[in-house]
């Protein structure tokens, strides 16, 4: 097994022809965010290089961190006899619950609007797979990505990949305390005057362990037996102090 | 230090909580309420999602009600058969009222649904109660004797049929009255989150004319029942209790109840009413406040899980 192995590895190598272009490899510094009682957000570290690099040219780097597409309501209020209350509302389907940007500068600079657009990147590339809505939807795209950004869910940040040298990056992506479980993907995408010569994508898991997992699975699983739990658990605290209380006095 | 609220998904700092439990504690022990109706908005506030505040102070509510209650119980200052019975009519309610929670929830008025309700329930019960407790003060001012409670006084509600003699209470009434303001507060608790004493309180008081010394214990005991049952049927439909969440908010609340009952021994009935009635309309108004003030961030998010 680890002879094909090395021999494939080697086949792979002889692929590669000696003036090869450029290409990227990029990985994370883990492919796992356990979540654990004192989880309060973490960073993680996206790296990569470039091989064969060419000196001529311009290069840039954006890197993409998204997590779970899920359906989104956004609701507008309105005033209706003095009182403001939810009039219109649109569900954006399958926008990710996490968005995550860095780049080597404003994206504006690195690339023209189509080419960011075709690549689907950039908040404001970020469209819902459909609308629901007897509205104008745009309003509530751009509301939803302003709650986003407020929550530390959504960023873009020009200029935050960091060149460690000429070939090697490196990029701290911020993931708060309230991501959702669930598979991310970190994209790297290498531009060089504005066009995309070689992109990657690694998969990220986000996930409860320990005590959260088992206390999350059980109030799934079972509902009944939570519930109960619950109960029970309210029951002694409420009785246990009465007791030491009256001891005390 | 902070901790990771499995159900919530987020984290929070462990003496924020404790600290929120034991004040709303505090008050369920000096009012014989629960505090819910703090404690819900404090955590939506907090950033707790709305369906998880609602449904984990009922739990809470439950451990101080039950610290509370056993404390009332050693005074002889609860009335078991009356809280049995609108404990009955209360879990009827709230079966109904969880019901009614699915149904606004997707017509996407449910925040509107518990504000309004918030305004109109506390605003009417907190200004009725000020307007009594300042005509108590005043007239004991005037050095009058008040009489709060006339036994054999009796309302035309009193008179329905299946009457019932509740001892503790001195009373022989109907038991319409008692199931039917237990229904209605059963309701409340599944859409607002609270254990409904501000409602039941006053209603034994005005309605049921329960003397003072009872009233505490009685609807503390009910009030265990409603909530037991709320986070139940909270956890089975809509998955929404965070135990750990539960968990800081009690080991507050259950030092704080200790604490309030034994403050309110210090006050008079009508004092304590006074400062009731002024911290619901306090409460009301902010809703109020943040009902018709145009909001800085029209827009607001929901995520479908």
């Amino acid at each position: 097994m680890r002879s094909s192995l090395l021999i494939l590895g080697f086949c792979a190598l002889c692929i590669v022809p000696a003036a090869a272009s450029e290409d990227l490899v990029s990985g994370l510094s883990q492919d796992t965010v356990e979540i654990t009682s004192n989880y309060t957000g973490t960073d993680i570290v996206v790296f990569g290089a470039i091989e064969h690099l060419d000196d001529s040219g311009v290069h840039d780097v954006i890197v993409v961190v998204r997590g779970p597409d899920a359906d989104i309501t956004v609701r507008k209020k309105d005033r209706v006899v003095g009182i403001w209350l939810n009039r219109d509302q649109a569900k954006l389907q399958d926008m990710p619950t996490y968005y995550y940007l860095a780049s080597t500068r404003a994206l504006s600079d690195i690339a023209t609007p189509d080419t960011l657009k075709r690549y689907g990147i950039g908040l404001s590339n970020l469209k819902p797979e459909r609308v629901f809505s007897h509205h104008d939807p745009e309003p509530f795209r751009l509301a939803l990505i302003r709650h986003k950004e407020q929550d530390g869910l959504y960023g873009e940040a020009p200029a935050a990949v960091e060149f460690l040298s000429p070939a090697l990056f490196r990029v701290h992506v911020p993931v708060p305390a309230t991501v959702t479980r669930g598979q991310y993907n970190a994209e790297v995408y290498l531009f060089r005057d504005g066009n995309v010569i070689s992109a990657q994508s690694t998969p990220l898991f986000i996930d409860q362990t320990g005590l959260e997992r088992r206390l999350y699975n059980l109030a799934h699983d079972s509902p009944l037996l939570y519930g109960l739990s619950a109960v029970l658990m309210a029951a002694v605290l409420g009785w246990l102090s009465s007791v030491v209380f009256r001891r005390a006095n | 230090m902070e901790i990771y609220l499995p159900i919530a998904e987020m984290s929070v700092h462990w003496l924020v909580i404790l600290g929120m439990g034991a004040a709303i504690g505090f008050l369920s022990g000096l009012f014989g309420v629960g505090g819910g109706f703090l404690l819900t908005p404090l955590l939506i506030f907090y950033g707790v999602p709305a369906s998880v505040a609602v449904a984990t102070t009922a739990s809470h509510i439950t451990a101080s009600s039950i610290s509370g209650a056993i404390a009332q119980w050693r005074r002889r200052a609860l009335d078991i058969k009356m809280g049995t019975v609108m404990a009955a009519g209360g879990l009827v309610g709230t079966v109904f009222g969880v019901w009614l929670f699915g149904v606004m929830r997707r017509s996407g008025q449910m925040d509107l649904v518990v504000a309004a309700s918030y305004v109109v329930l506390l605003g009417t019960v907190g200004g009725l109660m000020l307007r009594e407790s300042l005509g108590v003060l005043r007239a004991v001012q005037r050095a009058a004797s008040v009489p709060v409670h006339r036994p054999g006084q009796h309302l035309w509600l009193h008179g329905l049929p299946v009457k019932m003699r509740f001892r503790e209470s001195r009373l022989y009434i109907s038991v319409i009255p008692p199931i039917a303001i237990g229904f209605f507060v059963g309701v409340l608790s599944a859409i607002m989150g609270v254990g409904g004493g501000f409602v039941v309180v006053p209603a034994m008081i005005y309605l049921l004319r329960m003397p003072t010394n009872v009233v505490m214990g009685t609807s503390l005991f009910q009030i265990i029942i409603v909530t037991a049952a709320t986070t139940i049927l909270q956890a089975t439909s809509n998955f929404a209790v965070d135990i750990v969440l539960a968990l800081f908010l009690i080991l507050g609340g259950v030092i704080g109840a200790q604490l309030g009952v034994r403050a309110g021994e210090r006050l008079r009935g009508e004092q304590l009413r006074m400062l009731l009635a002024l911290l619901v309309l306090a409460v009301a108004g902010r809703l109020l406040f943040g009902l018709v003030i145009e909001p800085d961030e029209l827009y607001s998010v929901a995520t479908a899980q």
